[in-house]
């Protein structure tokens, strides 16, 4: 019973990851780029959006929209700043240090705009439950939902409409794809919009779920957005969501066992070993073996 | 009607950051004909296509196109206005199947016309059947033949006036070479105006109408095809002796 509960806690929270990874999963998908600063942007949105709330106070159903607004501002300016001149082939290694440039950046506005360090944050309030001598916490099932939503709702949108044969047309060969007359330019800001809002509501449900934001709370998203993306498949939105549960669950149980200290460590250990066993995530292509198909995306 | 100009090109200049690419090429192709630009290696021909295009912007010249001075214009208004440019190498979309490849060159008219793109799209299986066939299948799947015929089926659903191929033979088997040339042929016969890039100029010579050499960013001949075959010391230079 105890393990069935610690593993239902740690799908739960990992559901956070999930909603983190499919931003990552997106961006990398459509524009083959790393962008180290999505958790931070994610950040700042919130932090200027906490900000505009302390002036307003504002209720919860205006706070969203704000926070996504912030979220997918933030996202923009990383993209025109650091991702659009560097949009040749040459410039995938310079996008990506300069994506860690404007990680500091953020962060450091951010925690200017959050002084006291944590501050609190909107709660959904939803309460926890028991079924059958097992606890559920409300909130998280509404994550899971949600990601599981968002994630069903975007590779419905990339596979099946028009606008998703535009953007894997992009993400296939962007030069190609601006010889049929496509807006590349675009096409890669509206991705970076997209990410934003995927993240803005990414951000509100986890940080509602733990009621505060602290100035790492960027460094976090990145760091275990990223780490589930990179498990679940590069690029692979279904990946991502599978990636991101999959994380929290082996999480929950290895900090059961060693202690919380081990929460970390599993982490790292659990990308070094998908890394070395499947380089491409465990949904991805295996990018060895498959060298036609290494170019994979969304 | 018949000697309408559809494409003007007057002195065109175009560079590579220091290098000269293009050193002042003047060209014209008429309505309904099919123009081949020959030339050996790092002639230029692939920088034409790609100023005129509005891939690379020029910095001197003119380029006139239907009527309408379209001089370093984008890609993205040249496409609309009926300008196509099957790239060397095919670059197909090799993780998209072979119709996304095809709407995604309806790009301009997908969200206006979706019913007459479907319709284009029928009309294009009907004379490429192995497209129909193969029509779920992802384009980097297929051999070099089936990828050119993509490319050039994928440049014709943005209802080109003038279409514009750079080497379309490169990497092809022989016997491929062939039918990607009298599907050229056919095209040209039904009314498309063609610019074909082609350094097999051999092949050239049996379906072109009008020729154009290019040498070092310069063009160095400029006729019709009795014209050439003709000039015997083009003929050694650059098409090789076996060529005519």
């Amino acid at each position: 019973m105890e393990y069935i509960q610690i593993s239902i806690d740690g799908i739960l929270y990992g559901s956070s990851y999930s909603l983190i990874a499919l931003g990552f999963s997106l961006v990398f998908g459509v524009m083959r780029r790393i962008n180290l600063a999505y958790g931070s942007s994610l950040l700042l949105g919130v932090a200027i959006a906490l900000w505009v709330e302390n002036k307003l106070n504002t209720s919860i159903i205006f706070f969203i929209p704000i926070v996504l607004f912030f979220c997918s501002l933030s996202n923009l300016y990383v993209e025109r700043f650091c991702f659009a001149p560097h949009n040749t082939k040459a410039g995938v290694v310079v996008s990506m240090i300069s994506s860690f440039a404007i990680w500091m950046q953020l962060d450091e506005i951010s925690s200017q705009l959050l002084p006291d360090r944590t501050h609190s944050f909107p709660s959904l309030e939803i309460s926890t439950f028991e079924f059958g001598g097992l606890f559920f916490r409300g909130d998280q099932i509404l994550n899971i939902f949600i990601a599981f939503i968002i994630s069903a709702v975007l590779f419905m949108a990339v596979y099946k409409t028009k606008y998703g044969i535009v953007l894997r047309a992009v993400s296939n060969s962007a030069d190609t794809a601006k010889l049929m007359g496509c807006n590349t330019n675009l096409v890669n800001s509206l991705t970076f919009i997209l990410a934003g809002i995927l993240g803005g509501i990414a951000a509100f449900l986890v940080l509602s779920t733990e009621s505060q934001v602290t100035p790492l709370f960027g460094f976090w998203c990145t760091v275990k957005g990223l780490v589930a993306m990179m498990i679940g498949g590069l690029g692979s939105l279904t990946g991502a969501f599978w990636g991101g549960l999959l994380l929290g669950l082996l999480e929950a149980h290895f900090s059961y066992q060693f202690g919380p200290v081990f929460r970390e460590i599993t982490t790292f250990s659990i990308l070094l070993i998908v890394l070395i066993i499947r380089p491409g995530g465990l949904m991805g292509v295996n990018i060895y073996k498959d060298l036609k198909s290494r170019d994979e995306r969304i | 009607m018949a000697d309408k100009k559809i494409l003007e090109v007057e002195g065109l200049e175009t560079s590579y950051d220091m290098i000269k690419a293009l050193k002042g090429v003047s060209i014209s192709a008429l309505s309904g004909k099919l123009t081949c630009i020959l030339g050996p290696n790092g002639a230029g021909k692939s920088t034409l296509l790609f100023t005129l295009a509005g891939i690379l912007n020029s910095d001197q010249g003119k380029v006139i196109f239907d009527g309408e001075d379209i001089t370093n214009q984008k890609t993205s208004d040249l496409v609309e206005k009926g300008l196509a440019l099957v790239p060397e190498n095919r670059l197909i979309f090799p993780h998209l199947t072979v119709k996304e490849n095809l709407l995604a060159g309806a790009y301009s008219r997908l969200a206006k016309e979706r019913e007459k793109v479907e319709q284009d799209i029928s009309a294009i299986y009907a004379r490429f059947p192995v497209l129909k066939e193969r029509s779920s299948q992802l384009g980097g799947t297929m051999s070099g033949g089936e990828q050119q015929m993509l490319a050039v089926a994928r440049a014709l659903m943005s209802k080109p006036k003038l279409l514009l191929m750079d080497e379309p033979s490169v990497g092809l088997a022989p016997m491929i070479v062939n039918e990607i040339f009298s599907i050229i042929k056919q095209l040209n016969a039904e009314g498309i105006s063609i610019v074909l890039v082609e350094q097999n100029a051999s092949k050239a010579l049996e379906i072109g109408d009008y020729f154009y050499l290019l040498d070092q960013g310069k063009q160095i001949f400029g006729g019709s095809r009795e014209a050439i075959l003709k000039e015997n010391i083009i003929k050694k230079a650059y098409l090789g002796e076996s060529a005519g």
